[in-house]
């Protein structure tokens, strides 16, 4: 089974660090992301949300859809497209700096990193794959 | 959140131990001191790392700016480092090849850098 959890975070630097502790939390309850995986993706989450609230110029709101399933763990950030031009720049790699500090670690420490865009919007897609788990699984998170 | 930052003098080095994370949030605390520190004519700045909780590509960039702020004095800017996650960051970034980052403060005022 699917958990979907949503939030949303004001644009502002002092929320970031809520938006990657309600990530590690949910990314630790059930089994299959060792804890430093779980850091890593911690991580990449502080540096989508960073991301943005650079662009968005601490105006509005981060939309954080965190998919959880057996086997894998999805973190969607929904912001503009500008907001990921870091990340994902259209002229190719970023010089030696913050930007391409950021990429370099988002590359690494997820499995899978793709924006998805639609209607004005794009949202950053993280994903990360849980170790050892199967179908049999069935998704029942621990009581 | 909050960021912990603590300067003391060693053997000719400034010694400043960060606590807690380094992100976009407290990043510029950091760089303040590390900024502040280089005005006050700091030429051999040691940061020690150890209880850094978390670090991201802002605190990152708050230590190349110290390099390269301090390296325009004809100074250096050394790391303390031991921790495993946030040696990984580093290593990621290439920045264990830009930075000496030493296992402990002692070693470092001592003369033993690793990198």
């Amino acid at each position: 089974m699917d958990c979907v959890v949503e939030l949303e975070i004001p644009a502002r630097p002092e929320y970031v660090g809520i938006a990657r502790m309600a990530v590690g939390a949910l990314a630790g309850i059930r089994p299959g992301l060792a804890y430093e995986r779980i850091d890593d993706l911690r991580i990449v989450v502080s540096e989508a949300c960073t991301s943005a609230i650079e662009v968005l110029g601490m105006m509005g709101s981060l939309r954080l859809r965190c998919v959880d399933s057996p086997k894998v763990l999805e973190v969607r950030i929904e912001a503009p497209r500008a907001a990921f031009e870091s990340v994902f720049p259209a002229g190719g790699d970023a010089g030696p700096d913050v930007d391409s500090f950021r990429i370099s670690l988002i590359r690494a420490l997820v499995d899978d990193a793709e924006l998805r865009s639609a209607a004005g919007t794009t949202e950053l897609c993280l994903v990360v794959h849980r170790d050892g788990a199967s179908d049999e699984d069935g998704g029942d998170l621990p009581a | 959140m909050d960021l912990g930052l603590d300067v003391k003098e060693r053997n000719g080095w400034a010694v400043l131990s960060v606590q807690g994370e380094v992100d976009v949030y407290t990043a510029p605390q950091f760089r303040e001191q590390l900024i502040q520190l280089v005005d006050q004519g700091q030429r051999s700045i040691l940061v020690d790392l150890e209880g850094v909780e978390f670090l991201d590509s802002t605190g990152l960039g708050v230590l190349v700016g110290g390099l390269k702020r301090v390296r325009s004095h004809d100074g250096d800017l050394a790391l303390v480092c031991t921790q495993r996650r946030i040696l990984k960051v580093l290593e990621i970034t290439g920045l264990t090849k830009v930075f000496t980052i030493y296992e402990s403060v002692d070693a470092a005022v001592g003369g033993a850098g690793q990198g």
